[in-house]
């Protein structure tokens, strides 16, 4: 079992809801507006890419919906949840065991194999020894990886290091998973592979957001949000 | 897992952690020796004062244990009194003189004599043979070793040396009567002893004492005895092993302030190593650890990892630094002793288990500390702009 879906209803709800986002950074006596006030909803078992050019804004709102970075201004309702009126401490642990988390440049512990990688977000989280190693087991044969359990990240290539980075993100089955330029790092062969596994996870029911400059991922996503300038300007919702 | 994993990365870079970690353990080693070396001469000597049993001193007044010529005149008068003081059990009187050991138309070096009374047993252990009678000496061992006398031999002694003539003047014959281990006396030194009566006769110091040994009664409080001694006899002065060490400490100030600068200096080596050593690595790993805090790793099991870093090379640093400082100990020790007229019974550095805890204990938490400051570091992060910097 890899998602929600066998055991949540699913329904149409919104999963995420952003209202009036802004956010603002300090820069040499200066401040950047990187939103300019947002609103997005997005639906259970959604599938959304935000596009959009360099600086206009994706990353920092992917932040502020994941409950990364707080917005200056505005409210970010989470699974139900009013995401900044949590304490950091309380963000941290939904992050861990609510959301799934994929980053451009793939950062797994050199040291540990890709199974303990696999593992670490299920020890955090408290899940016994023995059901996070058939876990992450189960997780690595889902990425086609299954082979590699025993391997260290410096001997494992660029995508192999990605699925087990998608690995990790789905160890403690989340709701929604969040993807920082996924295949940025990557070959184009490679990171069709990455996408189709992202069609893969989103037809389990994985609710996903994704900031992307890639067309072809931007092509698999059910709604496509364009960002220009700190402003969604197509495909909001 | 993730204290683990952080381990285990401190050790990714092999060559690098274990460099650290030698200097890391050559820093606890000084550490330690300069924690025994702060309180090791005055604990040792107290230790050795009391070592035959007499743990006060009765010197002429003001003055400390032959410190100077002065003597208490009528030695006789003033032990009956000093033995009459409730909680005394025994008052062993000491003459300390030099004589010479007259060989054919040779004269010796000075050979430290004292005058005692042979059945105290206060400044030596017998050896061989027995205790000295009137005109006879017990010789010490280095002596007898490097004269080859035994018991039964006989000395010629002379207490002056005609400096016209280079000759000894007043030598009188004594037969040796055993050989002891001198407790106070500094490696290979030459010394003798002889009856009080004896060293007073041929000092012309009849009735003189240099100092007496006094045992207390068992249970009984050295303080207290040493003031109903002052107050019995008020024209000596009374000594505790307390304050002969106290008085010792005074004298060896400058070891203790050198102990606390070398000691402060490795405190400080310890955590610039540390913090050095941690900061780079968790420079390095920016990008994990900002991962990790991303997908959810609390800020403060983060902060964990790295301090259990800094305490494990810290502890590791002690692990090791533990013999290598009892190691360099042993070996300043022996240099130290080679200084003339420092007893060889004494030791430079004391083995105190609660010094050297505390000194392994001080190492521990300055890595602990040290590790705190990268560790913080990286916690406070801004988390977006780790993120973002690490993808650029």
């Amino acid at each position: 079992m890899i998602s929600r879906r066998d055991t949540e209803t699913q329904g149409a709800a919104d999963v995420i809801e952003a209202r009036g986002i802004t956010k603002e950074y300090p820069y040499q006596g200066d401040a950047v507006h990187a939103l300019r006030g947002v609103d997005l909803s997005v639906a259970r078992g959604e599938l959304i890419a935000i596009v959009g050019p360099s600086g206009c804004g994706k990353s920092s709102l992917l932040n502020v919906l994941a409950g990364i970075d707080a917005p200056t201004s505005g409210r970010v309702s989470l699974l139900g949840t009013d995401l900044y009126a949590l304490g950091e401490g309380a963000r941290s642990a939904l992050r861990l065991r609510r959301l799934g988390f994929i980053f451009q440049r793939f950062h797994l512990l050199a040291v540990l194999t890709a199974a303990e990688n696999v593992e670490l977000p299920m020890a955090e989280a408290g899940v016994a020894k023995d059901e996070r190693r058939r876990r992450a087991r189960e997780l690595l044969d889902y990425v086609g990886l299954g082979h590699r359990a025993g391997h260290r990240p410096p001997h494992l290539s660029g995508g192999e290091q990605q699925r087990v980075a998608i690995a990790r993100a789905l160890a403690n089955r989340p709701e929604v998973l969040f993807a920082d330029e996924p295949t940025g790092e990557l070959d184009r062969r490679t990171g069709e592979e990455i996408i189709t596994l992202f069609e893969r996870l989103n037809g389990d029911g994985t609710t996903m957001v994704i900031v992307t400059h890639d067309a072809k991922v931007a092509g698999s996503a059910r709604r496509v949000v364009e960002m220009a300038d700190g402003l969604i300007v197509g495909g909001g919702r | 897992m993730i204290v683990s994993a952080f381990l285990k990365s401190l050790f990714r870079r092999r060559g690098r952690t274990l460099l650290a970690l030698a200097g890391i353990a050559v820093s606890a080693a000084l550490l330690l020796d300069m924690t025994m070396l702060a309180s090791g001469l005055t604990v040792s000597f107290g230790e050795l004062l009391g070592a035959s049993g007499y743990t006060l001193r009765v010197t002429p007044k003001g003055i400390l244990p032959f410190d100077s010529e002065a003597a208490i005149d009528d030695g006789a008068g003033v032990a009956r009194r000093i033995a009459a003081v409730g909680g005394v059990r025994a008052v062993a009187p000491v003459l300390g003189a030099q004589f010479r050991i007259v060989r054919g138309d040779s004269t010796g070096a000075p050979v430290f004599t004292v005058g005692i009374d042979p059945r105290a047993e206060f400044l030596y252990r017998l050896e061989r043979g027995r205790q000295p009678g009137p005109g006879e000496v017990v010789v010490s061992i280095p002596l007898a070793r490097d004269l080859g006398v035994r018991p039964g031999d006989e000395l010629a002694l002379a207490g002056e040396l005609d400096v016209t003539l280079g000759r000894a003047r007043a030598t009188r014959r004594f037969r040796v009567s055993g050989v002891g281990d001198f407790l106070y006396d500094y490696a290979g030194e030459h010394s003798l002893a002889m009856t009080l009566a004896d060293a007073q006769a041929a000092t012309g110091r009849s009735a003189g004492v240099s100092l007496f040994g006094v045992a207390t009664d068992e249970g009984v409080d050295d303080e207290t005895v040493v003031r109903r001694i002052a107050a019995a006899v008020p024209e000596v002065s009374a000594w505790s092993t307390r304050e002969l060490m106290g008085e010792m400490d005074k004298r060896l100030l400058y070891f203790k302030q050198l102990a606390t600068i070398l000691g402060s200096v490795a405190m400080v080596v310890t955590a610039l190593l540390v913090s050095t050593i941690i900061t780079i690595g968790v420079r390095e790993r920016f990008g994990e650890i900002a991962t990790l805090r991303a997908i959810g790793v609390s800020g403060r099991r983060v902060l964990l990892a790295v301090v259990v870093e800094g305490l494990s090379l810290a502890g590791l640093g002690c692990v090791i630094g533990l013999p290598l400082g009892l190691w360099m100990a042993g070996r300043l020790d022996r240099i130290l002793l080679s200084f003339p007229g420092i007893p060889a019974r004494i030791s430079f550095f004391a083995w105190e288990p609660r010094r050297v805890a505390l000194a392994m204990g001080l190492v521990i938490a300055i890595g602990a500390a040290a590790g705190c400051i990268p560790g913080l570091g990286a916690v406070r992060a801004r988390l977006a702009q780790a993120l973002r910097e690490e993808a650029e």
